[in-house]
């Protein structure tokens, strides 16, 4: 934890989260004085998603994505917990830092999505070119800003004046095109309980209803499938490419381990604590076990990727693990969608 | 997964640590810091090993005379030639033509400025590889 001083006096509090978008969703409301667990956020936001998108390519390969679309938790927690919010793209990279430079003089920490590429603190390994890393910018330093990256590291850094701009106007897919955004006013007592009930409507319907088969637990089927027939129909090094992929999905973005569903499993305890509910904690409980499947869906793909191939462990035992999740998923969210349709805001 | 659990298998992250959601003894979830996990590092391993056998063959190539050292900048950068041509501001056709040694080699001043400064090299070291 580090503590950092506003252009305005404020005092900002450095605290580590495990993704980008919720711990800076957080960080940015506790500015306001209002005091939210980045759980909360990502249950709020409806933050927990399965999909996998064969024609959305990220380094050549499929996209499988483990949460919502980016940015979207955020502003759903803001619209759920009655926050106005600014969030502006730019065409022009100048008038982009003008303007960030121009509220952070104010003494408001705005948010910014990055390209991790162009970061140079990151960790080499890490810098892939990815444009959606969200982090907080605080204040002006000589030559350039210092910036608080909760979902990365334990204080805070400077970054760069040509680092930002570049990162924040890097081109190519999902591209940030300088997107900047904070809280306007926050609603001093927001009403949690009954954004907590929309947020975990809203999951139930993306993991349950969405009618293409490539989303929520029909995404997940999907995806077995394919997966068990790769070995085959790609042969064995493009398979191990493709399977690698879905993992670093899972867990190399910063997900808080097992594709979100520890993060998911901690909201609902928290959850349960609100509304005082036995059943939200037993689901918690149960969502903990099918994290800890994803877990060993990774460790056996690890297991596969290295011994390359004279095998105890194959595609079809990886594929059979992300199957019973699938399951285990879909009655977990029925029973959630049947639990929470009890409650009263 | 409980706190004791969660892997502290290598500094993989470069000395960093990643938060991770796990169970303390009550059984609640608190945030607990990790210095890496052996998984991860098997397929974060292979992606990188890629990159890095992809540019090494490029480079090659380059010295070979097959290829012209801009293919070798844009892969450092993990650009293709449709990203790479959106931030020089290029048609990407015409970056494709670049690619070819002998008209590289006639490129206007004006031209190779642009690639360097989107590749944030200077000229110089954007009409060479490494040895």
């Amino acid at each position: 934890m580090t503590t950092e001083t506003l252009a305005n006096g404020k005092p900002y509090i450095h605290r580590t989260s495990a993704h980008c978008e919720t711990g800076v969703t957080s960080a940015l409301f506790r500015d306001k004085g209002v005091d939210i667990s980045e759980p909360m956020i990502f249950g709020i936001g409806s933050g927990i998603f399965f999909g996998h998108l064969p024609f959305l390519k990220w380094t050549g390969l499929p996209v499988s994505t483990f949460r919502s679309l980016p940015g979207t938790v955020f502003s759903k927690a803001a619209k759920r917990l009655g926050a106005k919010v600014f969030r502006k793209r730019f065409r022009n990279p100048q008038k982009g830092m003008d303007e960030l430079r121009r509220v952070i003089r104010t003494g408001q920490i705005v948010a910014v999505t990055t390209n991790v590429y162009w970061l140079s603190y990151f960790p080499r390994r890490y810098r892939f070119n990815f444009s959606g890393h969200n982090l907080i910018v605080l204040y002006e330093t000589e030559n350039g800003f210092r910036v608080s990256d909760p979902a990365l590291l334990e204080y805070t850094v400077d970054c760069s004046t040509h680092d930002m701009e570049r990162a924040r106007f890097a081109r190519g897919p999902m591209e940030a095109r300088g997107l900047m955004y904070y809280p306007l006013s926050v609603n001093p007592n927001p009403d949690i309980r009954k954004a907590c009930i929309t947020g975990m409507l809203d999951s139930c319907k993306q993991m349950l209803k969405i009618p293409i088969p490539l989303f929520g637990v029909k995404g997940m089927r999907y995806l077995t499938k394919k997966i068990i027939k790769w070995p085959d129909k790609l042969g064995y090094v493009e398979a191990c490419r493709q399977l690698a992929h879905i993992v670093r999905f899972q867990e190399e973005m910063g997900t808080g381990g097992a594709g979100f569903r520890y993060i998911f499993a901690a909201f609902l305890q928290e959850a349960s604590e609100l509304f005082e509910s036995p059943e939200l904690n037993e689901l918690s409980n149960e969502m903990t076990a099918i994290g800890d499947i994803w877990r060993e869906f990774a460790v056996v793909s690890a297991r596969i990727i290295k011994q390359r191939g004279q095998a105890e462990e194959t595609f079809a035992k990886a594929g059979g693990l992300m199957l019973i999740c699938a399951g285990r998923e879909e009655q977990l969210f029925r029973n959630l969608d049947k639990v929470v349709r009890k409650f009263k805001p | 997964m409980k706190v004791n659990e969660v892997p502290q298998d290598i500094t993989y992250y470069e000395g960093e640590k990643r938060a991770c959601y796990a169970l303390n003894d009550e059984g609640k979830y608190v945030i607990v810091t990790s210095t890496g996990w052996s998984a991860e590092e098997v397929v974060n391993g292979l992606a990188v090993a890629e990159l890095a056998a992809n540019l090494e063959e490029t480079r090659k190539a380059v010295i070979k005379g097959l290829k012209s050292p801009l293919v070798y900048h844009m892969e450092q950068c993990q650009m293709t030639p449709e990203i790479l041509a959106k931030t020089a501001g290029m048609a990407t056709f015409r970056v494709k033509r670049h690619f070819r040694p002998e008209i590289f080699a006639k490129l206007k001043l004006s031209v190779l400025d642009s690639y360097a400064k989107a590749l944030a090299v200077t000229i110089e070291e954007l009409k060479n590889v490494p040895e």
